[in-house]
């Protein structure tokens, strides 16, 4: 790709031409000036998602997790609550905590012995004549400087002040909303495990791809075809479902129109109420007669800003690593007090995203392919024009577009170029 | 084949022991009745020492304050220390 051209009096990439309102520049996806720029503007400023309470349910529990190429770990006090440490030691910066998960109210560094409550707190040191004696050192592991959840989901900022998580989901909320609703219990867990692929694409090819309704009938073409999916149809030119731009670069594929139209309760999950008859009678007891439109409508297809997305049965979460690679987590949702149904929703997982899976090996070869095409010289720009022309506002004030056009790429790019340009 | 020690209300199995570890430390755990009554057998296993433990003591291990045994977690409390 060719070099960014800085815009004139500074040294920094001009964004203004780069992004446009039909068309980006191939250098946004290959530059690694711009990828730092992402590091300080983004993913060490604004909210990301970083893991969900239901990771650590025991007090002492810690999970490693990530912002980018931040090694985090996430753990649970004796009081019950929630921290993000950064994984380094404050002697000589070893990483504290190896394994990926554990139960351990205090951490040992191997590297010279200091040791840490799972608040971050120095507890102590080896042999403290050196420093003058006991508790001598203000040092603390790093800790991420804002930590909030929403519904069980942790999300991390970087930055002491900003915009509060409320802000930063805004309507997106809802949707979190919506796929808890669909859980007896009204919580979800992410307990299922994790898989991660790691990727050599930039990150945003991702997060344009996860509410593109453009590509399924191509990309997935042999997975519908193989399984008799209904799916496919959702994402034609004659599908009534709609690509809403959510604000905040947040966006989403909503289906419902279409579960609507047919009225039958579980076919967004590809089965019939008869199939999950245990999980059907916990929420019709539950809701009454608000079930039915719960057991219709379904789950979101959300994508949050910068790295969250919920793809009704599974939650994918982009890590990304440097300009060319990042790494895709993703697990299967399991819902509370749903055991009939977070059986089938792990071995569906397992059937898209597992190692074998069939989806998400698809999206990942036009991932890497797509990096290996930006990185050509010509021609120097992506378009995303798909749909400009008969976008509307709907009854909320949100941008929609039909379900194959680029309306949430365009929303994902407008909120991407406000964080780029800030000036503060 | 489990052994009910009337007397003293534990049961247990012989040669049960139970591995506490983490990426920290690693102990294992096991109710030793060589004595006139039951104790708590805990082995290091990366250094090998063992400690005792009978009931009296466990209970007041339950009973330490918090601030306690952040003290003791200190590494130069009693373990590292250029006296010890």
């Amino acid at each position: 790709m060719t070099a960014t051209v800085p815009r004139a009096g500074t040294d920094r990439p001009d964004y203004t031409r780069l992004i446009q309102p039909d068309r980006v520049h191939g250098s946004l996806y290959t530059d690694p000036r711009i990828f730092t720029e992402e590091l300080e503007r983004i993913w060490y400023r604004t909210w990301v998602y970083v893991g969900h309470e239901s990771e650590v349910p025991q007090p002492g529990d810690y999970v490693r997790k990530n912002i980018g190429p931040q090694d985090l770990v996430l753990t649970r006090d004796r009081e019950g609550q929630v921290h993000l440490l950064v994984n380094r030691c404050a002697h000589r910066a070893n990483l504290v905590c190896e394994d990926e998960s554990g139960n351990s109210n205090s951490f040992r560094c191997p590297y010279h012995g200091w040791t840490y409550r799972n608040t971050g707190e120095l507890l102590g040191y080896p042999y403290n004549k050196g420093y003058g004696g006991k508790g001598k050192l203000d040092l603390a592991m790093g800790r991420v400087p804002r930590v909030e959840s929403y519904r069980g989901f942790v999300f991390g900022s970087f930055a002491a002040d900003g915009p509060s998580l409320a802000e930063h989901l805004g309507e997106a909320a809802g949707e979190i909303d919506r796929l808890c609703r669909l859980a007896p219990e009204g919580e979800i867990e992410l307990s299922a495990g994790w898989l991660k692929h790691r990727t050599r694409a930039n990150w945003k090819l991702l997060a344009e791809n996860e509410t593109d309704g453009y590509h399924p009938q191509f990309v997935h073409g042999s997975i519908f075809s193989v399984t008799g999916s209904p799916i496919g149809a959702l994402y034609s030119d004659r599908s009534t479902a709609v690509t809403r731009n959510l604000g905040h670069g947040h966006s989403e594929n909503d289906l419902r129109p279409e579960f609507r139209k047919f009225g039958e309760p579980m076919r967004w999950f590809g089965t019939t109420e008869d199939r999950v008859p245990e999980y059907a009678a916990a929420m019709r007891a539950l809701h009454g007669d608000a079930a039915d439109e719960i057991l219709v409508e379904g789950a979101p297809h959300v994508m949050i800003f910068p790295n969250l997305f919920i793809a009704e049965i599974q939650v994918f979460v982009i890590q990304p690593l440097s300009a060319g690679e990042c790494v895709q987590h993703s697990t299967a949702v399991q819902l509370k007090g749903a055991p009939e149904l977070n059986r089938r929703m792990v071995s569906q997982s397992v059937g898209s995203v597992g190692p074998a899976g069939m989806l998400l090996a698809d999206d990942t070869e036009m991932y890497e392919r797509n990096q290996r095409g930006a990185e050509q010289l010509r021609p120097e720009w992506l378009d995303i024009r798909r749909g400009l022309e008969r976008e509307r506002v709907d009854e909320r004030g949100l941008t929609i577009g039909t379900a194959t056009d680029e309306t949430g790429m365009r929303g994902f790019w407008s909120h991407y170029k406000t964080l780029m340009e800030d000036q503060t | 084949m489990a052994d009910n020690d009337s007397r003293s209300g534990v049961v247990t199995g012989p040669g049960s022991t139970a591995l506490v570890g983490s990426e920290f430390a690693e102990v294992a755990a096991s109710v030793d009745h060589a004595g006139n009554g039951p104790r708590l057998r805990l082995e290091d296993l990366r250094s090998g020492r063992v400690r005792f433990l009978d009931a009296l003591e466990l209970e007041s291990i339950i009973w330490l304050p918090e601030g306690h045994l952040r003290q003791l977690l200190d590494p130069s409390s009693d373990r590292w220390r250029e006296d010890g």
